[in-house]
């Protein structure tokens, strides 16, 4: 059966541990909107027109995309808008349904370190 | 050390026992099957109190009677709270149904005592939830694993203690730890 995708664009800014949830309960395809404005410059201390607060939780957010990209569990896209305004995009990948090692063997390397 | 009951006495006591058994379970209405269970548990009661058994105030027939009696009533009172516990009796899964299965064939997982006290039920969740937490830990560095595996067993001021780092530093880690849980689908317990 088809899934139909889901476009998420939260009214206000996302925590890194909101954004990780999303990520482990998306369906593959749906989008996430997490920042909208220019990430470069958003993040960066002074120049940023954020708060201060708000920019450290968005570069957390972003660090945590930038992360679950390289784990492949989303697609990171951006969206231009217009000048300097992007909309940046996760989108959910489909979960692999296996592990790399078996729970028990993985429990075994616990136990032994 | 106190003689062993005379062959005539247990014949007695097993009389006593089979007969407040079978009474009590005709009272509450029980099964048959539940007949030896009774037997089994008045039968414990009254061998555990024996010792208190005074021949020079009664017959073992006598003495047995207001043991079984009163174990009898304790049963009683328990299978009454229980049944108003469920709201009504309980029905066990064994019993056959109308088209030869027991009712734990004719139940589906979700229909089963786990979810009815609100746990999750399914084997497939139950599959899908270990292959995430097999791949999650997969995805850990080994460093990380070790410290989801000390985690659980001790608190974060006995991993300082024992070197693994700074509290901070610790409770910073396991603040990253969540994170990356979480995106692999893994929620708090």
């Amino acid at each position: 059966m088809k899934h139909a995708t889901v476009t998420t664009r939260s009214a206000r800014r996302l925590s890194e541990m909101e954004f990780a949830g999303w990520v482990g309960a998306a369906a593959p395809g749906d989008r996430l909107e997490y920042h909208r404005g220019f990430l470069a410059v958003d993040t960066i201390p002074v120049i940023s027109k954020l708060p201060e607060p708000d920019r450290a939780a968005l570069k957390q957010t972003a660090g945590r995309a930038w992360w679950a990209s390289e784990q492949r569990l989303v697609h990171l896209v951006q969206e231009r808008l217009g000048p300097d305004l992007f909309a940046y995009l996760a989108i959910a990948r489909p979960k692999p349904k296996h592990a790399e090692a078996s729970l028990a063997a993985l429990l075994v390397d616990v136990e032994a370190a | 050390m106190r003689p062993p009951i005379s062959r005539t006495d247990l014949a007695t006591i097993l009389d006593e026992a089979d007969t407040a058994a079978a009474r009590l379970r005709r009272r509450l209405g029980l099964r048959r099957a539940d007949l030896d269970d009774l037997r089994q548990d008045l039968l414990l009661d009254l061998i555990q109190r024996l010792p208190a058994f005074d021949a020079t105030r009664g017959s073992i027939g006598a003495f047995a009677g207001i043991v079984l009696r009163n174990q009898s009533c304790r049963i009683a009172a328990r299978v009454i709270r229980e049944r108003r516990g469920w709201n009504g009796g309980l029905l066990s899964l064994d019993v056959p149904g109308s088209d030869g299965e027991t009712l734990a064939e004719q139940l589906g997982e979700n229909d089963g005592l786990s979810a009815w006290h609100g746990q999750t039920a399914s084997g497939e969740a139950a599959v899908e939830r270990r292959i995430d937490l097999a791949r999650a830990l997969g995805a850990l560095h080994p460093r990380d694993r070790s410290l989801c595996a000390a985690a659980t067993h001790s608190p974060v001021r006995v991993l300082a203690e024992r070197g693994l780092g700074s509290r901070a530093g610790l409770y910073r880690r396991i603040a990253e730890l969540r994170c990356a849980l979480a995106a692999h689908g893994l929620r708090v317990a």
